[in-house]
């Protein structure tokens, strides 16, 4: 039982050190929490919608039209992996307009953002970054990525 | 077993061996924070203002018990902390693995291209747990820079 007090108390002695030199760090590089563009920050908030989300069969039918751009935003190495024929990858990761592929496309061209499947997030958040930079066509996919490969819709790899 | 746990030259390459892995994996991640939160989100179990907090203070607990392995200073407490970190991680990892997420494990390097989680990786954990509760049952204070620092004079006796 000794040992077990002593070693918790040495423990939660090591935690406070550890975060206090984490936190130090950071401030210090402005790595970490303390960046200056914290990357997954929240997101939403007024006067933005969250973009709709569409189904499988709807995603599916706007890529037969050819009417939509595809957008991936997953991290790169997911992306290079596999991904939608087509699609271009803007990951959520240090999104910047002016920076991606995205910056010169029209603001009412129609987006059918996704990310892995139904249990991510960076397509609902890199949607509502999109409408607040004025994109007013913007589309998430529930399935994402999983069901296009279930269904064996075309998929392209990149290096 | 007992034996064993006594046995200051098996504590001893113990924990340089953990104390080493350590030091080693957490440097990666503390020169990059954000590349290491992006690893546990990819886990899917955090709240998504978490996992760059995490990136912020895990590594650096990972540095400072690494060292305290080497060294032979607070054992017990790191010991316990790095086994309690390893069931925590193994957890995550066993529920990546069982959800069929295809990522990387974020464990030892940040390349996204080594280390895909699986039962294999689980079974590497688990080793790494059984080793530090190892250190944390173990029964000698030989080797450690305690033991050499009240062995070292002054020898006027007063041991404190």
């Amino acid at each position: 039982m000794t040992r077990l007090r002593q070693a918790t108390r040495e423990a939660i002695l090591l935690i406070l050190v550890g975060a206090s030199l984490g936190f130090l760090y950071s401030a210090a590089t402005e790595k970490g929490v303390f960046a200056r563009q914290a990357p997954a920050g929240p997101v939403g908030g007024a006067g933005v919608a969250t973009p709709q989300m569409i189904s499988q069969e709807e995603v599916w039918s706007l890529y037969q039209t050819g009417s939509a751009l595809f957008i991936d935003s997953r991290h790169d190495f997911d992306f290079r992996a596999g991904h939608i024929k087509g699609a271009v990858n803007v990951p959520l990761k240090d999104f910047e307009l002016q920076k991606s592929p995205l910056k010169d496309v029209l603001r009412d061209r129609l987006l059918v953002i996704y990310c892995d499947g139904a249990e991510c997030n960076s397509s609902i958040e890199l949607a509502v970054r999109l409408a607040k930079e004025g994109f007013r066509n913007v589309r998430i996919s529930f399935g994402g990525w999983r069901e296009w490969v279930e269904a064996q819709h075309p998929t392209e790899k990149s290096r | 077993m007992k034996k064993l746990l006594a046995n200051p030259h098996l504590v001893l390459l113990t924990r340089v061996f953990l104390g080493l892995l350590f030091v080693m994996s957490s440097l990666e991640k503390i020169v990059d924070p954000a590349a290491f939160a992006h690893s546990i989100e990819n886990y899917r179990i955090l709240p998504s203002w978490l996992p760059l907090t995490v990136a912020t203070i895990l590594p650096w607990l990972e540095l400072l018990c690494g060292f305290a392995l080497l060294f032979g200073i607070f054992l017990r407490g790191s010991a316990l902390l790095l086994s309690t970190m390893l069931i925590v991680f193994t957890g995550a990892v066993i529920s990546g693995v069982l959800r069929g997420l295809d990522i990387s494990c974020g464990c030892f390097t940040l390349d996204p291209t080594a280390e895909k989680i699986g039962w294999l990786k689980v079974l590497q954990n688990s080793t790494l747990i059984v080793l530090s509760l190892f250190l944390y049952y173990s029964n000698t204070e030989r080797f450690t820079l305690l033991s050499y620092l009240q062995k070292s004079p002054p020898a006027d006796g007063s041991q404190s």
